[in-house]
């Protein structure tokens, strides 16, 4: 037995569980049921097909599925469910959280090496749950001369925005946050937070390796604000539209970048440079100034921060799929829904069903996304690769680039769309 | 509800208004100018002009108060700073402020603002659009003659003489 942690054992594992378990019930029978029913006592029940509606009876309905997929079919409907869960912060964290997984792994194998092994049975697939229990498990140390409110709240609002720009990325037609007349302007108006929060986390640090990596950022951010903005004019000029929903179902044809490859390409230069992805890393350049602007971020603090990047990587790479690749448009691959199971299925003596809402989601929703998803995961992809590819350039490199080429290239993307539209081969009276 | 959220509004934006005065800190200032610029943005989405007010998010929040903590952030805060207050200017800088609130508010009163119909339906910004190509295109070319003009100089002025060829980045 080990001298360090004699109570390292399986029995001793299996005693806490149970000492567990018993408090719990305890304190739920002994606190919890008496609270229950004092609230029942205050609130006056509805009563629901000649039953008074007690808890007991509420857990009896929710193992019943003719009671509880109708409730679940409204909840998909409500905004609650759109902000956590599918088109919003649930959805996108899930698919930040596949992205990370596949860049160490895709970044080990470029690179000859294994990346994450150990962590769960199969090719380290647990790896991110561990990192993630170890960063909230850690402390959080606050640099002794740094502004504490602001240092507090900037790993806060870089999620917020992130998830703020998340919320106007629509994903399958009608499945979108917010889907506001002025879309493409709002996440314009999103964008426009990064640098500011960047550059308070930077100086609130009160350290030399955050401020100059929260300088080059501002830099980077800011110049490459006007071709990402410029880039994208084309687009809007050929749909008439700022709405992000209405810009993907005008694509239902051919995407756009069949028609402004340039612009595309701008803004996925301009993408890679405003999410600080290698060859743009600057502002977090490992090899230069410790870890640039997150050096003393720790524990959760920086945590929050890496879910706000690839929430905001997610939210790029939608971006760029809605606007130029088509978002949710595809050839319908997904079958239609079995219609014995909504009239009810009958197996030798048992019927079952009727169900009523069951098909949770249509087909064109369940397409949509399934292309989306899939074109997001391809942009991803492009995205991480150069990572494994390309060193970091300087950064008067990075603002040449940025301040006469992308510019430059932008306007001759714009002009594109103006010859296309005036020439009457795209829009009214042309091809759509 | 709308006035509700004209009274929060309201108070956001002057009080960070006085904040961004008052503060002793530069940098917590500027933070409570982008306090007021924001409330500024959410009066035009009360006044249902949606495109105004992401412009303003867009432009001032975005990139002139960058500006602004850009510069507070690099200029050692002594060299623009001198202390200069006393009683005298405080009071006297509040009289001319009430004289001014007085006499816009005089004028506002006059100009028949309480005549105004307020359920009539939002402008369009399309119609603006189109009324820009239309019946105001040459201030819309002057507008963009300009800004190409401020932009080009902007790119002329960012380009460098000073670097040997061989260092410049290509």
């Amino acid at each position: 037995m080990s001298v360090i942690a004699p109570k390292f054992k399986l029995s001793e594992f299996i005693k806490s569980l149970l000492d567990n378990i018993f408090w719990i019930m305890l304190i739920v029978v002994l606190v919890g049921l008496p609270a229950i029913m004092m609230i029942l006592f205050v609130i006056e029940m509805p009563v629901i097909d000649g039953e008074l509606l007690t808890p007991f009876l509420a857990f009896t309905w929710m193992a019943d599925p003719t009671r509880i997929l109708p409730v679940v079919h409204a909840f998909m409907a409500t905004d609650i469910f759109k902000v956590i869960a599918f088109p919003g912060f649930g959805f996108a964290a899930l698919l930040a959280a596949g992205t990370i997984f596949v860049e160490r792994k895709m970044l080990a194998k470029l690179q000859l090496r294994v990346g994450p092994f150990y962590c769960g049975k199969f090719e380290g697939i647990l790896q991110l749950m561990g990192d993630g229990l170890k960063l909230i498990s850690k402390e959080i140390i606050i640099p002794a001369k740094a502004d504490k409110p602001i240092f507090w709240a900037a790993p806060v609002l870089f999620v917020a925005a992130a998830a703020s720009f998340v919320a106007f990325i629509p994903v399958a037609p009608g499945w979108v946050v917010a889907d506001v007349e002025l879309g493409l302007l709002g996440v314009f108006a999103v964008i426009g937070f990064f640098p500011i929060i960047t550059i308070l986390s930077a100086w609130s640090a009160n350290s030399k390796f955050p401020f100059i990596g929260g300088i080059r950022a501002l830099f980077q951010m800011v110049s490459f604000e006007i071709p990402l903005i410029l880039s994208l004019l084309g687009v809007v000029m050929l749909t008439g539209s700022l709405n992000l929903s209405e810009i993907a179902a005008s694509q239902s044809v051919f995407p756009w970048i069949v028609f402004l490859p340039v612009g595309a390409i701008v803004f996925f230069i301009t993408m890679l440079a405003e999410l600080e992805r290698i060859p743009f890393d600057l502002p977090e350049a490992e090899s230069e100034i410790v870890a640039g602007w997150l050096t003393e971020l720790s524990g959760m603090m920086y945590g929050l921060v890496q879910l706000g990047t690839y929430l905001k990587l997610y939210a790029f790479a939608g971006l760029f799929v809605v606007l130029f690749l088509g978002g949710w448009n595809g050839p319908m691959v997904v079958p239609p829904f079995p219609a014995e199971l909504l009239t009810g299925v009958e197996m030798g003596p048992v019927t079952i069903g009727p169900f009523p809402g069951l098909p949770l989601f249509d087909q064109a929703m369940l397409n949509g996304t399934f292309w989306f998803v899939l074109k997001t995961a391809g942009v991803i992809f492009f995205i991480l690769l150069p990572r494994g590819v390309f060193p970091r350039i300087r950064v008067d490199m990075l603002l040449n680039l940025g301040w006469s080429k992308l510019i430059g290239l932008a306007f001759v993307n714009i002009f594109i769309a103006l010859g296309l539209l005036y020439a009457g081969v795209l829009g009214p009276g042309g091809l759509q | 509800m709308a006035d509700a959220v004209f009274l929060a509004l309201a108070v956001i934006t002057i009080g960070s208004a006085i904040a961004a005065l008052e503060m002793r800190s530069l940098i917590y200032g500027s933070i409570a100018l982008m306090g007021t610029l924001g409330g500024v943005a959410g009066f035009f989405f009360l006044l249902d002009a949606p495109f105004v007010a992401l412009f303003q998010i867009a432009v001032y929040v975005g990139s002139i108060a960058v500006l602004i903590l850009f510069t507070v952030m690099l200029v050692k805060r002594e060299l623009i700073f001198k202390k200069i207050e006393d009683k005298r200017r405080k009071f006297a800088g509040i009289g001319l402020m009430l004289i001014i609130m007085v006499s816009l508010g005089a004028v506002f009163l006059d100009s028949g603002i309480k005549t105004i119909t307020t359920d009539e339906p939002a402008p369009n910004f399309r119609d603006i659009g189109i009324d820009f190509v239309t019946y105001y295109w040459p201030a819309l070319i002057l507008m963009g003659l300009l800004l190409a003009g401020s932009v080009t100089g902007a790119l002329v002025l960012a380009k460098r003489e000073d670097v040997e060829n061989d260092q410049r980045a290509s």
